[in-house]
């Protein structure tokens, strides 16, 4: 199989992320509740992968919280920053799990920015609203649909001038672009463990310049007598038993990237998603490519988006079609009653990728 | 006198950082459950270090910003006294 949807999970990891895993699973208890040998371990265990993230993501071990996935840490972040009534602005490429969490929460949203791989459309409609006034903002790195790398830095620079805190969802980007949260000046960053982070699924991670309001209260292993969830982090954020083998797993990836680089890597998916919509566009289907993208590079083919990819799928290129949980960016780009098929590379981009790719369109005949 | 220290933090990250802080600048701690008696809030972590390394490792924590709870001196019979430096 030649596995083209790392927008939804990496699934080829590294061999250490594996032997983490495995043994995290033989020699790791609860952490942060017992003081023996396998409650130690695996207390280590997990506090190691904060110093991981921390190294990786220009923060303190402390603020980072572990979650189940990048949903879970955006939920966190939106039910923290704001409040049912509140004006909040978001780029048109967010996804469901950023919008819905707005929607059901209350606020109302604005967006910015729907011209795909236009820098200053985003940046001079975000400063238009940022000028009448946002309680806050939620923006992604890099669209889960086009690709699309937004200006972040410029975005955070926007929001600190004009006082507005703001939310990043790096769900696309953390592993491949530079995500900072203190130089930033964000009040948190979303992201999954187990995508451009290529630890396994069950994880995620979200980065905190505030202390957040608690999603779950449950133990936490400190300060049990206090019938409130701790004041401080990560603990406030982190209710129950975490993910350890999991966090095992992600430490190691965690250790692959920064042993590579981000440079690295993007480098390496951006020149395959070019080569791929090179490819698309000789065939003939209408592509999505400009400047400012990642490794991600959506089409609409010349039939039903999903029989392209069950078609792609019977010839051993795994895609994903339709809407991928993201129907703002469609509606921003045009392709809400189509659809498109996502090209998503990923660590392991490769030019056999693009060849086995255009194998499969030759004998698929479109 | 045996002649060590507990130093408790309100939870294990903190506690994990200073001792990774600590060792890092050579002061050996271990890091363990506070005694059930010292945690009035119910439940916690410490680092058990020896006395001559405690006024050091405060130092160090402080350099560091690195806020911890209590001090607590561990007698020659197992006693713990409340101590501040």
């Amino acid at each position: 199989m030649i596995y083209l949807d790392n927008g939804a999970t990496s699934f080829r990891k590294p061999p250490e992320v594996y032997r983490a895993v495995n043994r995290a699973m033989q020699t790791c208890g609860n952490p942060g509740r017992g003081g023996y040998q396998v409650a130690m371990t695996a207390g280590n265990v997990v506090y190691r992968c904060r110093e991981e993230v921390s190294a990786l993501f220009d923060c303190d071990p402390e603020q980072v919280v572990f979650t189940s996935n990048c949903t879970h840490a955006l939920n966190i972040a939106i039910r923290s920053l704001f409040r049912p009534g509140d004006r909040v602005v978001i780029s048109g490429f967010e996804h469901n799990a950023v919008t819905r969490t707005l929607h059901l929460l209350g606020v109302e949203t604005v967006v910015v920015g729907r011209k795909l791989f236009s820098w200053e459309d985003t940046l001079s409609s975000l400063e238009k609203e940022l000028r009448r006034g946002v309680a806050g903002g939620v923006f992604t790195h890099m669209s889960n649909v086009f690709g699309y790398i937004l200006p972040i830095e410029q975005m955070a620079a926007l929001c600190r001038q004009y006082g507005v805190p703001f939310i990043v969802d790096a769900a696309q980007s953390a592993g491949c672009l530079p995500v900072q949260l203190k130089s930033w000046g964000a009040s948190y960053i979303a992201m999954p463990g187990h995508k451009g982070l290529l630890g396994p699924q069950g994880t995620g991670i979200l980065l905190c310049n505030e202390v957040p309001r608690p999603l779950m209260a449950g133990g936490t292993g400190s300060e049990s007598r206090q019938q409130t969830m701790p004041e401080f982090l990560p603990e406030r954020a982190e209710a129950g038993t975490l993910n350890v083998p999991g966090i095992s797993g992600l430490a190691a990836g965690l250790r692959c990237i920064r042993a590579r680089g981000t440079e690295e890597i993007l480098c390496r998916e951006q020149e395959a998603a070019g080569r791929c919509a090179g490819l698309l566009k000789r065939l003939g289907f209408r592509v999505f490519s400009g400047p400012h993208q990642g490794g991600t590079v959506s089409f609409v083919p010349n039939m039903d988006c999903e029989e392209m990819a069950d078609r792609l799928g019977a010839e051993g290129i795994a895609v994903r079609a339709g809407l991928h949980c993201a129907p703002l960016a469609h509606e921003s780009a045009g392709t809400l009653e189509t659809g498109t098929v996502r090209v998503s590379f990923g660590h392991d981009a490769n030019p056999r990728q693009i060849m086995a790719l255009e194998r499969a369109f030759s004998r698929i005949k479109c | 006198m045996k002649n060590e220290w507990l130093i408790t933090f309100r939870s294990i990250t903190f506690a994990q950082k200073a001792q990774w802080v600590l060792k890092r600048r050579n002061i050996a701690c271990t890091l363990q459950r506070t005694p059930k008696t010292l945690t009035e809030r119910g439940c916690g972590y410490c680092l058990r270090l020896s006395g001559r390394d405690a006024v050091s490792a405060l130092t160090v924590l402080g350099q560091e910003k690195l806020k911890y709870e209590k001090l607590y001196a561990i007698g020659e019979d197992g006693d713990v006294e409340e101590r501040a430096l």
